[in-house]
């Protein structure tokens, strides 16, 4: 602390302010280390801490269900996941629901937000049927979806066989089962991306489409030459932030299939949850998330570039 | 759109059909599945069994409800999800208004540094941490207790919050902290006195967010707490399926009734959210 913020601690003491805040009356830097450092513990302990110990322990052989002490084996978890046809398949079905859920929650979202954006007299309406599947929890959308497509009482079922087609068993059949998965989490995550396209869409000022049209630009011409570029750093943050949590999808697989039939439904944080808490296998479980936190890092080096260049 | 008028398409998307289509299409998407599980909830066994299905229950019961109270503790996983959003977010908001503030107002010379740190942070997957936190949690013996949730879900809303925070004590004017300790207040408690009431709007969205996320996480949830007393409702609801039954009826009724507290704080508080969301979406 330097002598002028004592002094100036001194003088405030003189107009009374409560006590037991005189001692945060600091410089300014000592003040924002002080403020930041209920943040900074949390993250440690929480985040920091964990993925050091994330790591080291991935060089372990440390399975609660055998007894046995941790041993070191060096790379073996990893040669070990090489070999496991599980842990690809579940790569894989986790890379297919990003590429797969991510594009079609965009597209679903745009389509939401241009047409929430349309001149609505009453706003309320259209603003929670954006919020509330945002807010539902992912477990919960799981299961309304399961019974959605329930092979003899689901709604799903019930419009296809009123419109003619034949209905599905969609749970017995791999396909079809990862077919409503992804089903469920473009419905349930469309929703966010459309409100934050929606909130670029409003700031696109009016006048540049009347211009347009002065000029006799369509609307079609109008959407692509104005509205998308204009729109490119929301969806930019969007797509990301959508691709982050994709690769960590577990909840709604969890939920309307348990990962089946087999394991043709389940992801990767699906086998990373098997491993530790149903097997209690912590060196092997690090491993696999060694490689997920490796995935999802890729993700964020590119978004923290987008916001580089956005600024 | 714009309110041109221009010749084609453009005339038929301004038009009033149009608009009306738009509409129905938007709130039947959106409200659709939780309607069709409220509808479900309210069936009785006889009625959800018949073929070609129903949509609106002909005979509405609410013995699925009492059921839902009495086939599980639900009344204990509402109980332990409430305080533990609640706690979670009380602890966010602490937490994020001193760092947002430092963040806002103090002269730092990593700000640029932190608040990419902070970016960073809120994109780390919560599952790769499962493996740590649980030794952590139980070395620490907190597993089964609501602190083994409420410290990873303060930390899953930190960051964002944090962000949110930021941007709105950017927008008060320096000079009413300056007024306010001149008169006498120290900088925390200009900021506390000052600052935060007149950003009330925006803290309260902030903490809006954090308790949605706590209401909804499901995976440390379930890892966590194996005790059946602290169970949250997302995990609880699963222990409605028999072994081979699995009693849609009750189990919609336990859902609508874990919806309903969202509901209400989202109907009431709209727009803040809407604000709130698209502001801190933006922002990253």
């Amino acid at each position: 602390m330097t002598t002028t913020s004592i002094l100036n601690a001194a003088t405030s003491a003189d107009r009374g302010p409560p006590a037991w805040t005189r001692w945060l009356d600091l410089g300014d830097r000592a003040l924002a280390v002080v403020l930041l450092a209920p943040a900074a513990i949390l993250l440690a302990l929480i985040i920091v801490y964990p993925v050091l110990r994330l790591g080291y322990t991935s060089f372990f052989s440390l399975s609660l269900t055998s007894g046995l002490p941790a041993e070191f084996v060096g790379l073996e978890n990893y040669s070990l996941m090489l070999e496991d046809p599980v842990f690809w398949e579940t790569t894989w079905n986790t890379v297919l629901i990003t590429l797969i859920t991510v594009p079609g929650a965009l597209l679903v979202g745009l389509a939401l937000a241009l047409l929430a954006n349309l001149p609505f007299g009453v706003q309320w309406p259209v603003r929670l049927s954006l919020l509330i599947p945002w807010a539902l929890p992912l477990s919960f959308a799981g299961l309304i979806f399961a019974w959605f497509f329930h092979s003899e009482y689901g709604v799903v079922n019930d419009v296809l066989i009123r419109l003619g087609f034949e209905s599905i068993i969609w749970f017995n059949s791999p396909n079809w089962a990862f077919a409503a998965i992804c089903l469920t989490i473009v419905w349930k995550t469309s929703s966010f991306m459309a409100l934050i396209i929606l909130a670029g869409l409003q700031t696109i000022p009016r006048s540049l489409y009347e211009a347009a049209d002065v000029d006799g630009a369509g609307r079609v011409r109008q959407f692509f030459e104005i509205t998308l570029p204009l729109l490119k750093p929301s969806i930019v943050v969007a797509l990301i932030f959508r691709t982050i949590t994709a690769l960590q999808t577990f909840d709604i697989p969890y939920m309307m299939t348990g990962g089946g039939p087999g394991t043709s439904t389940s992801t990767l944080a699906m086998y990373i949850h098997q491993n530790t808490v149903s097997f209690l296998d912590l060196g092997y479980g690090s491993a696999l998330a060694v490689v997920m936190f490796a995935l999802s890092m890729c993700v964020t080096a590119v978004y923290l570039r987008a916001i580089r260049t956005k600024e | 759109m714009s309110a041109v008028a221009a010749p084609g398409l453009s005339g038929l998307l301004s038009g009033r059909p149009l608009r009306f289509l738009a509409g129905a299409v938007l709130i039947v998407n959106g409200m659709f599945p939780a309607l069709w599980i409220l509808f479900t909830s309210l069936k009785t066994e006889a009625e959800l069994t018949a073929k070609p299905i129903t949509w609106v229950p002909h005979a509405p019961t609410l013995a699925n409800y009492m059921q839902a109270f009495s086939d599980q503790p639900l009344h204990l996983f509402l109980f332990n999800s409430f305080m533990v959003a609640l706690l979670s977010t009380c602890l966010t908001l602490l937490v994020s208004v001193l760092a947002a503030y430092a963040l806002a107002r103090l002269d730092l010379r990593y700000r640029g540094l932190i608040l990419s740190l902070i970016i960073a942070v809120s994109t780390f997957p919560l599952v790769t941490l499962l493996v740590p936190l649980f030794e952590i949690m139980r070395t620490l013996n907190l597993l089964n207790t609501w602190v083994a949730l409420v410290l990873p879900y303060t930390v899953l809303s930190l960051p964002v919050c944090t962000l949110m925070l930021v941007s709105f004590f950017e927008g008060i004017p320096r000079d009413l902290e300056n007024a306010a300790m001149i008169d006498g207040c120290t900088r925390l408690g200009a900021l506390f006195k000052v600052v935060v009431p007149l950003c009330a709007p925006g803290v309260f969205t902030a903490g809006i967010l954090a308790f949605v996320n706590a209401w909804d996480e499901f995976l440390l949830a379930l890892s966590f707490n194996s005790n059946p007393a602290l169970r949250t409702l997302p995990v609880g609801i699963q222990l409605y399926q028999g072994e081979f039954a699995f009693p849609w009826p009750v189990i919609s009724a336990a859902l609508v009734v874990g919806i309903v507290p969202v509901a209400v704080l989202i109907v009431i508080f709209q727009e803040r959210v809407v604000s709130g969301l698209t502001a801190g979406g933006i922002k990253g």
